[in-house]
């Protein structure tokens, strides 16, 4: 599995300054970095390889799994209330991978500020940009639905908007 | 000394021989040991000063009250961490792939955790299947909903036309009327 998408969370250029040492005292950050090497990063590398290679032979994979997708509330007639149903999860589903997306598009813009320090305000504008399109839509469609959400409330609050929008342009 | 054992016999001539020693008797006679003149209680020494005996409030009944905790939260804690460490180590983690084309997975095989997999495996029942069992609890109490509504309306048709097999009411036969006081005009 790889570990992260290179597009949308890009390393930082290299500024490892060239080495031009001068004096023949050694250098403490060197001293550190393979004091650090030594006495944390090869036990921990060692032990993953010895459990890894316990673990060999057991080796299971998971699936991520689709669902169809099923008429929704407007398509249904008026008492199916197992059309209603259907409509219902699926809107629930959908609810759940919204707030995903609005954490992974969240989580992108806090790398890229992490990534570039002080020179945030220049070079983060897609992701800024990105984050406040994608949180303001969530907050439009399923802003205010409180914690007994459900896809009727949803369309409610759609004709709200529809009509709220109506008034104002006519 | 005749009619004495030899252990005794033993004893008397060890006794007659230092007989203020404590250990010359018949029972500890071969298994004495050698004593220790340096571990001995001693009064009024050390060093310490004077022996205080402390007076303290009682704390037994906390400490009771620890040894139980950590002996009942042990008591299933120490089988599940090992259990628990023991599938982590020996059993890894899932990995995730793509599904292949035309295979459907088993409901436990959505999930990454070997503990939680085999939870879902022989605890639970499959979500396709909870779902199925809420759709037909729906359908059941629609059933039932929809034969009330047309209960209602067929006895309020029912109830107006008067045609129909409710709300008739049982009158007596017609053969039964005695007419005899009014078959003549002067009664």
């Amino acid at each position: 599995m790889k570990d992260h998408d290179n597009a949308a969370y890009p390393e930082p250029p290299r500024k490892t300054p060239v080495v031009d040492k001068q004096t023949s005292l050694p250098n403490p950050a060197v001293i550190l970095t393979n004091l650090f090497y030594y006495s944390v990063d090869v036990p921990v590398s060692k032990f993953k390889g010895v459990l890894d290679s316990i673990r060999s032979n057991n080796k299971s994979v998971y699936y991520h799994q689709k669902f169809r997708r099923i008429p929704e509330l407007t398509d249904c007639e008026n008492g199916d209330y197992l059309c209603y149903y259907e409509a219902e999860m699926q809107w629930r589903r959908d609810y759940k991978v919204d707030q995903e997306i609005v954490k992974i598009v969240q989580e992108r813009m806090k790398a890229c500020y992490q990534r570039e320090g002080s020179s945030y305000k220049q070079n983060c504008i897609k992701e800024i940009e990105q984050f406040e399109e994608t949180s303001n839509n969530f907050q439009l469609r399923y802003g205010d639905l409180g914690a007994y959400a459900s896809g009727r409330k949803c369309l409610m609050k759609q004709k709200e908007r529809m009509m709220a929008d109506q008034a104002q342009t006519s | 000394m005749v009619g004495m054992s030899v252990l005794r016999s033993a004893a008397a001539f060890a006794a007659r021989l230092s007989p203020l020693k404590s250990g010359n008797n018949a029972a500890q006679l071969l298994s004495r040991i050698i004593p220790r003149t340096d571990k001995v209680a001693v009064r009024f020494g050390g060093g310490h000063g004077k022996q205080m005996f402390v007076v303290r409030s009682t704390s037994f009944y906390d400490r009771r009250f620890l040894r139980l905790l950590r002996f009942y939260i042990l008591l299933t804690g120490i089988p599940m961490a090992i259990i628990i460490t023991g599938v982590n180590v020996f059993i890894g983690q899932a990995e995730q792939v793509e599904t292949p084309e035309g295979y459907e997975p088993e409901h436990w095989e959505y999930y990454k955790h070997p503990i939680t997999r085999w939870m879902t495996r022989t605890l639970f029942d499959s979500p396709v299947k909870d779902y199925e069992k809420m759709m037909a609890a729906i359908h059941n109490e629609k059933e039932k909903s929809d034969m009330r509504l047309t209960q209602l309306e067929v006895s309020r048709q029912m109830r107006m036309k008067g045609d129909g097999p409710w709300f008739q009411s049982k009158t007596p036969n017609k053969d039964l009327i005695h007419y005899g006081h009014k078959s003549t005009p002067d009664n």
